[in-house]
């Protein structure tokens, strides 16, 4: 495993964020066992064994007939960030990365999904962090061995970088080196052994893994 | 032998607690021998790194039962971040407009040793000793999503962990501890770690088969029954047989959070 230079306390993820997904999800959301469409950002945890880099192999998960990946714009806080508004909340970031999350296919999202996220190694982040103006005109476009697998505009989430900012900074200050992933596409990418996965914001910043065997 | 850390004279001292501490308070600096008097510091969260914390939701047959859920086949790990420690005698606080905050005593086993694919007959050689936390819940902000989520369970300060990790041969068999949490002295929760449905060993099997355990991660085990309305003013200690007596107090989200607030 390779310590990640850049995130240093927690990385919070957040699922169903992709606003396509959750509009299309809407009648599944008001089934058991959710029976109500998530009021609040979801969030997870990846733990730091997930951590790794730009150019890292990721391993396979053991046993694993099928994983699959799903890349996202990441804050990286410069400063202790504690419940700050909306409006202030772009102040207490350093800079932007990407981050690839590696799992197993997502079955639901009920409970927190332990087995299928916090495998090894599947959360690489970006070796670069960049000054954004604004992150919301950002576009992150993921590939598989060289063909775009997606495509999602980060104006496409339903809860932008500065709002997912400062709801999260009410649950947990943040400290510096931690990182938010804002938002994955709803429709995650799948991967076979030895794939290439390399997604990039635009020319701007870019990740490039591969799966192991 | 227990191991504590304090913020002593604005520097954090790594200490060890002898059994005389019940008597004289001092803590014992491990740098030079120093007796410090308990009363001129600041109980910190006895990891030094914390990793990854590990949580155990329903793993209790009787609290299980107490939230009309049918006990788990597989253990309901969660996460927690680090944000959520804080060490014994400090304060946790209220979130305003809420109705239900509740304590939930845990024994907690910390990783000593990294490892992978750990087999329950070895489990117990990663493991380097035991502290107590009080995991707090807001039950009014349960979702239906990756639940308990963080919004629950990853809060500041509510999750206080201490007085100290005791090393794991000085509490030897954790298969039957008994735990209390006391409410301005009041018994209100009373159960026995030998009602846990996924015991310490399967967990880190479990774990284990999943991801790589290292140094600094915590497992905290789940809690009896016996839940109650936290409210600002009230003193929580929950208590496990051998290991320790964690104390916390309860503050308003305004008064926790001060200037920020």
């Amino acid at each position: 495993m390779t310590k990640n230079p850049i995130v240093n306390g927690k990385l919070v993820c957040v699922a169903l964020n992709d606003s396509e997904q959750f509009n299309a999800m809407q009648a599944e959301f008001a089934e058991a066992p959710y029976k109500g469409a998530p009021t609040q950002p979801v969030l997870y945890f990846k733990p730091h064994n997930t951590w790794s880099t730009d150019g890292a192999v990721v391993e396979w998960a053991e046993g694993a007939d099928s994983m699959v990946v799903g890349a996202s714009l990441a804050v990286v806080f410069g400063k202790e960030c504690c419940r700050v508004s909306q409006a202030e909340a772009l102040d207490y970031v350093e800079g932007y990365t990407l981050v690839h999350d590696f799992s197993l296919v997502e079955q639901n999202y009920y409970r927190p999904d332990i087995k299928g996220k916090c495998l090894d190694t599947t959360a690489p982040i970006g070796a670069e962090v960049v000054s954004i103006a604004d992150p919301q005109a950002l576009t992150v476009i993921t590939s598989v061995n060289g063909t775009v697998v997606n495509e999602t505009p980060v104006s496409q989430l339903v809860r932008g970088v500065a709002e997912l900012i400062s709801t999260i900074s009410y649950i947990m200050t943040l400290q510096p080196g931690d990182v938010i992933a804002v938002g994955f596409p709803g429709q995650r990418a799948p991967v076979a052994k030895g794939d290439n996965v390399s997604s990039v914001i635009d020319g701007v910043t870019k990740l490039n893994n591969v799966l192991g065997n | 032998m227990k191991h504590a850390r304090v913020l002593f004279n604005g520097s954090t001292l790594d200490v060890t607690v002898e059994d005389s501490f019940s008597e004289t308070g001092q803590l014992k600096s491990k740098a030079d021998g120093q007796l410090i008097n308990e009363a001129d510091v600041t109980w910190l969260s006895p990891i030094a790194e914390p990793g990854t914390i590990f949580a155990l939701g329903l793993n209790y047959a009787d609290h299980a039962a107490e939230l009309a859920f049918a006990p788990p086949t597989e253990p309901l790990v969660f996460l927690k971040g680090a944000n959520t420690l804080t060490g014994h005698k400090e304060n946790s606080y209220r979130p305003d407009n809420i109705e239900f905050q509740h304590y939930e005593c845990e024994l907690v086993a910390v990783i000593g040793k990294e490892g992978k694919n750990i087999s329950r007959e070895d489990a117990m050689d990663y493991i380097s000793g035991y502290t107590v936390c009080n995991d707090f819940a807001i039950r009014d902000y349960l979702e239906n999503y990756y639940r308990p989520n963080l919004r629950v369970k990853s809060r500041d300060s509510l999750c206080p962990i201490g007085p100290w990790l005791i090393d794991k041969d000085d509490v030897g068999d954790i298969s039957d501890l008994k735990l209390t949490t006391h409410v301005n002295g009041e018994l209100t929760q009373e159960g026995t770690t030998a009602d846990i449905i996924f015991d310490l060993p399967f967990l880190v099997e479990y774990l284990s088969k999943i991801m790589t355990l290292k140094p600094g991660d915590m497992i905290a085990t789940g809690t009896p029954k016996g839940l109650k309305d936290m409210q600002p003013g009230d003193t929580v200690v929950c208590e496990i047989e051998k290991v320790g007596a964690l104390v916390t107090n309860i503050v308003s989200e305004q008064e926790f959070y001060g200037d920020k607030y």
